[in-house]
Parts: C-alpha cells; structure tokens; sequence
C-alpha cells in the first residue's frame, strides 16, 4: 500500500484509465473491450447512437456499476474504492431526471452537492454557503439567484446550477451527462467558456453527448461509442465516415466548416 | 353540555391529541410524499395495513392476541419495499397490485372472521372519537419515531426526491435511503388509519402537503403549511361532528381536498 501511494506521487497519474472493462446486465454486454487512457486536464466528449453505453460508462466511471472484466482507475484509485473517488469526480445529471415539482431552492440544490460531500448527516455551516455561492458566481449566475425557486429558473440556469453543484465540492474531474439538452445556445457558450476557464486550473473533463457539434471547437478528443469504442482520438481523426457508418449503421454527411473541422450531420440518425 | 365541559371530556382531549399526531404525520411525511412524489404509495399501504390488521384480528380469534396496528405496519411497510424495490415506472403498478392483492385478503380474512368483522371495518372508516389511550401511546411513539428519523435523514431523503441520479453519484446509498423513506410513508399512513380510516387517509396524508406545496415559496414552508392545514381541517372537522353529528375525520378530509383545489386556483391566478 505504502508502495502504491508512493508511486503515485513521484510519477504522473493519468485521470482515467480503462483496461479491458466489460459490463452487461444480462449475458449481452452493453460494453466491451473497453480500454482508454484520458490524460489529466483533457477535454474529452463521449458519443454514439442510443443505447450505445455512454451512460453505462458514466456509471462505471464513478462507481456507481462495477466492471464485470477489466478495470477503471480515476486518479489511480480504482472505482471499487469509491470514498476515494467521489471526492475526486464532480458529477452533472441530465436535467431531464430531476424532479423540482417543489419549491426547493438553488441553495437548497447546492448545499446538498456539498452536504453529500461532508457527510449527509452533518450540518453545513456559514462557510459551507460561502462556497456554494463562489460556486455559483463562478458559473456566471448572480448571487441573487440563490435563494430563488430552482423550478422558475430557465433550462440553460437550471443546467449552470446544477454545474455550480458539481464545482462546489472542488473536484478534479468534471463528467457532465448531455449538459446541452435544452440549454439555448448563448447558456450553451457560457457553459462552454466556464469549461475551458476550468481545464486551465487543471480540470480534467468529460461529457456525455449524443451531439457533439456544439463541441467541437473546444474538445481535445472524441470517443466514439457503440457498445465497444468505435474510435478514440483528436475529432478529424474520430469523426471519418467509415468510422460513423460503423457507430450509426448509416452514412452521416459531414460538413466542414470554415475554420476545417468535421461536423457530421445527423439529421434524425442520432436520438 | 357545554362546550367547556365537552372539550375536557377524555374521548375529545384524545380526539384532539389524534388530529395534533395526524398533523405531524401530514408535515413530516406528506410532504416527502409530495417531494418524492409517490402519493400512490399512501393510498396503497393505508389499504394494506387493513390487511395486516385482519390477519392480525384473525390470528387474536385463533388464540395468538397481537395489537391489529402491528399486523397493519407490517402490511404497510411490505408495500413500501415492493414499491421501492420496483424501477421508477413500475412503481404505480407495483403499488395497485400489491393494493389489490392486500384488499383480496383483507376480504379473505374478514370472512373467516365475520363475528369480528365490525373491527376490521373500523379501521376502513375510523373514528377519532373512538381513538384508546393504547393507540394515543402507539402513535405518539412512531410518530415521534418518524420525526427523528425524518430529521436526520433530512438531506439525503431530499436528495434522492429531488435527484436519484445524483445522489448515488454524490456518494449517497440512494437505494437504501428510498427504502428507509418510502418505509416512513407507509408508517405514517398506518399512524392515521384508526383516526380517520383507509379510506380517508390519502386526502389527511397527503392533501395538506399537496396544497402547501402549491402555496410556499421554500421547503421550510411546505412543512409548515401543511401542519397547519392538517391541524385546522381537523379541528374544524371535530367542532362541526359535535353540533351535527357528522364524521369528524370526513369533515377534516373534505376540507383539507377543498384547501388543495383552491390553493392550485391561487397559484394559478398568481401566474406561477
């Protein structure tokens, strides 16, 4: 053990490392042959047709399901030590799985993202609420809004709270699972400014998108997913028309915009 | 009478010790019903609990004497782990089947027991006047029980209402609080079943939170609001059965649904 953490100090850990990781719910894998490295401080998008895995990898990623081959690392820590990486992994749900039919505030949402971090049981203090509104400040939300309905804020706000949630508790990893669903496109580029702002304090993060043109432009590597990872690497490289046909099942157009990067065109191909 | 010497009189001061115990229930649990919307869930163990309470009644006929609300907390909590054990869109069915299967053996029980029928009939109607010292102990225990567990878990259980999702990636044991919480519903239900009867305890359960959810503008509130609503349906419904002879615990259900649908009508005006 005193090895191990040695070890970990002298030599650069990568932030997520997979080896040969499996998962299924029944005998039919939903992910296989799973194997990738995700150097710290990279920003990294996940994507793929549905029911293609990328939330089953989200889960394994922060522990939630356990690998049934193979094994991921966040941080060098494995995910069956999961205190270890909690502290590590900030986390953003889909929006659309969360219920605010009740007047629960954007402080009361914040605070339990750094309540569950303390201990759920022990109080938050003055100090606890100071770091929540950082959090929400940072994420370019006026500290007004804290004590205002979660449920009457607009999506692109919702989604920034719940980001703020994830930045509370200081992590060094960022996954974010479809951030842009229902976020207009100025909250899109707010989200994504923050993100890069993010990586530059050495943040490393990782996104869930069943599109990934808003993207594009700011990430450092794609993974493409369909039950196995179809392509992993810089977009140009991912995003090639053999590799799509053999994700989608289709032929996606791509078009290169001005600036030469592949966007592919999904029309109604994607979910 | 007058009214003076009707209000210390034993069976109203427990009437009255019943509705301030239902009133706590409908705040603390009615409004996690609300917040982790599973009203469904009150409706279902309520009618459980009346079988749990017949075997129970069954079992005393045949020489093994067990308080009726035991057997009905069990049933109750039964349903809880069903509906809790169900995905999230399972969970309505699950609830109606296990509803349906419990009030087939309420029926069953009730029928191998017809000489006792009368009490297992009781508790489908209730009565707050008819409320013991014993049931007052019993439900001031769990109540008070409820109220502990409901504040220590306080965080976690608004969590997972709020965010299942999450909760487990914050770290949380999500399945095992929804167990623990759904668990403390079904309870609640039973806590109110010979006050007010299974059938009447979705509207004091559950209503109150409805409306205050509906009116307040933080959590703090919704809990406060209910109290009141649940503590003033079920005052008023004690006065108006003394000069009328009605039922108490439908007088305080009617009122309590009225206070809901009026309070949706002030949201909407308000332009919420």
């Amino acid at each position: 053990m005193v090895k191990g953490k040695n070890e970990k100090e002298d030599i650069e850990i990568d932030a997520i490392t997979s080896k040969g990781v499996e998962f299924g719910y029944g005998e039919q894998p939903v992910l296989f042959d799973i194997t990738f490295t995700i150097k710290k401080e990279e920003f990294v998008a996940i994507t793929g047709p549905n029911g293609s895995g990328k939330t089953t990898l989200l889960k394994l990623i922060l522990g939630i399901l356990q690998p049934r081959k193979g094994e991921i690392r966040v941080m060098g820590y494995s995910t069956k030590e999961r205190d270890k990486i909690m502290n590590l992994i900030g986390f953003m749900p889909q929006k659309e799985h969360i219920s605010s039919n009740f007047p629960i505030l954007v402080r009361d949402v914040v605070m339990l993202g750094l309540g569950a971090r303390k201990g759920i049981m022990k109080p938050t203090g003055k100090a606890d609420e100071e770091e929540g509104i950082q959090a929400i400040k940072s994420v370019g939300l006026d500290e007004e809004i804290w004590m205002e309905k979660f449920a009457e804020l607009s999506g692109g706000q919702q989604q920034r709270v719940l980001l703020a949630r994830a930045l509370a508790i200081k992590p060094e990893i960022l996954l974010l699972d479809e951030p842009f669903n229902g976020v207009d496109i100025p909250s899109q580029n707010k989200i994504l400014d923050l993100i890069s702002d993010l990586r530059k304090k050495g943040v490393t993060v990782l996104l869930v998108v069943h599109n990934v043109n808003p993207l594009l432009h700011h990430i450092d590597k794609i993974m493409l997913l369909k039950n196995r990872i179809v392509a992993f690497g810089k977009p140009d490289e991912v995003l090639t028309d053999k590799n799509l046909i053999s994700a989608y099942g289709a032929s996606i157009p791509i078009i290169y915009c001005e600036e030469g990067y592949a966007h592919p065109v999904y029309s109604d191909i994607h979910g | 009478m007058e009214i003076s010497e009707v209000l210390v009189q034993p069976y109203m001061l427990r009437a009255i010790a019943g509705i301030i115990l239902i009133a706590i229930n409908a705040s603390v649990a009615g409004s996690f019903t609300i917040f982790r919307n599973v009203s469904f869930l009150v409706a279902g163990a309520s009618h459980s609990a009346l079988a749990g309470a017949a075997l129970f009644i069954l079992l005393g006929v045949y020489g093994f004497p067990a308080n009726p609300l035991i057997g009905a907390l069990l049933f109750a909590i039964a349903t809880a782990f069903v509906a809790g054990y169900a995905s999230k869109e399972e969970t309505n069915t699950a609830i109606g089947i296990s509803f349906a299967m419990s009030m087939s053996l309420a029926i069953l029980f009730i029928s191998m027991i017809r000489e006792y029928a009368a009490k297992v009939w009781s508790l489908l109607i209730g009565d707050l006047f008819l409320l013991t010292y014993e049931d007052l102990y019993l439900i001031t225990f769990v109540t008070f029980l409820s109220l502990m567990i409901a504040l220590l878990f306080y965080k976690a259980f608004l969590f997972i209402s709020f965010d299942s999702e999450g909760a487990t990636a914050f770290g949380l044991n999500t399945r095992r609080y929804n167990y623990l919480l759904l668990s403390l519903i079904a309870i609640s239900a039973v806590m109110l079943l010979k006050g007010v009867g299974a059938i009447l305890v979705f509207a004091m359960l559950v209503a109150p939170a409805a409306a205050s959810n509906e009116l307040a503008s933080n959590l703090r509130d919704v809990f406060i609001y209910a109290f009141i609503i649940a503590l003033v349906s079920g005052f008023v419904g004690i006065a108006i059965s003394f000069f009328f002879e009605v039922s108490p615990g439908a007088i305080a259900s009617l009122l309590a649904t009225t206070i809901y649908f009026f309070s949706l009508l002030a949201r909407r005006f308000r332009g919420d």
